[in-house]
């Protein structure tokens, strides 16, 4: 248990570990001697605690790193910097909505004004898809696939300690 | 606006706290410890019902310690040189604000609950 627990300490920020790394190995050694003589269960339910939380902190300190990074930023460079807030409007995500639905209802009216009007225009001697269902089962795919690669890109990196978090730590680090 | 306004201010948007912070803070209200003590402290406060991973003990104790509500120190009588904590000053002021406010909901709740039921 402390041998895998020391290996998940690795995800803490190098920091972190530092000032309480062996502090707080010490204090799930004195908790898993309290627990050795118990039932498995409560042992198992001991152990998943202890992965979950240190996993949760783990992400939760990356995070806190991430932000002070941010707020140095924005203090060093003034306007252009990249803020802490959430700057996206909350409000353009119903919009977009609402114009992509009136978009797919206009197609939607367009085809059934056609169809009550038939022998009007000749049939076309090719079947082209309408515009709509290529919108909607491509796009969605599309993005999918790039953010899934990205995500393994940015996993690989993050393993790899090369992420622009730890660039960015790198270079506050050095700074200091 | 006064200094004691503005220092008020500031607590009040730290409030109110969760229930992990706050039992952490009683927890060191009484005497200085150490991480196991804590963890066990706050076990036994809350008869069981909140038990503490230490990821999310040296969590909490991180930001507490950056907000500067409690300090950390090296027990004098540990053999290897155990690390405690403590409140601070504004630590202590913060509790007490955060009691104060728990006081005034408790009363005002006892209130309006009495009225319904007369």
């Amino acid at each position: 248990m402390l041998a895998v627990y020391q290996r998940l300490l690795r995800l803490y920020p190098a920091e972190h570990r530092k000032f309480f790394g062996e502090e707080m190995l010490a204090v799930l050694r004195e908790e898993s001697d309290e627990n050795a003589d118990k039932r498995l269960f409560t042992r198992s339910r001991f152990f998943v605690r202890e992965i979950a939380g240190l996993v949760t902190g783990a992400l939760r300190e990356h995070f806190r790193v991430w932000l002070e990074i941010q707020e140095e930023l924005s203090f060093v460079t003034g306007r252009v910097a990249m803020r802490n807030g959430f700057r996206f409007p909350k409000t353009t995500i119903v919009f977009m909505t609402l114009i992509l639905a009136c978009v797919v209802t206009a197609i939607k009216r367009g085809e059934d004004i056609a169809a009550s009007v038939p022998n009007v225009n000749p049939p076309l001697p090719i079947h082209i898809q309408p515009v709509h269902s290529i919108l909607l089962g491509g796009i969605p795919l599309l993005f999918a696939f790039f953010y899934a690669a990205g995500l393994i890109g940015w996993a690989i990196l993050f393993a790899l300690r090369r992420s622009g978090v730890h660039r960015l730590a790198d270079m506050s680090g050095e700074r200091q | 606006m006064t200094l004691d306004d503005m220092s008020l201010e500031g607590i009040m948007e730290t409030l109110p706290l969760t229930e992990p912070v706050l039992l952490i803070l009683l927890s060191l209200a009484g005497q200085p410890q150490h991480g196991y003590s804590i963890l066990k402290d706050v076990e036994r406060m809350s008869a069981g019902r909140v038990v503490l991973s230490t990821g999310t003990l040296y969590g909490a104790l991180r930001r507490l310690l950056d907000d500067d509500w409690i300090e950390r120190f090296e027990e004098e009588e540990s053999p290897r040189g155990r690390q405690a904590y403590r409140l601070t000053a504004q630590g202590r002021r913060n509790l007490q604000a955060e009691i104060d406010r728990m006081k005034h909901i408790t009363r005002l709740a006892t209130l309006r609950v009495a009225t319904k039921e007369s």
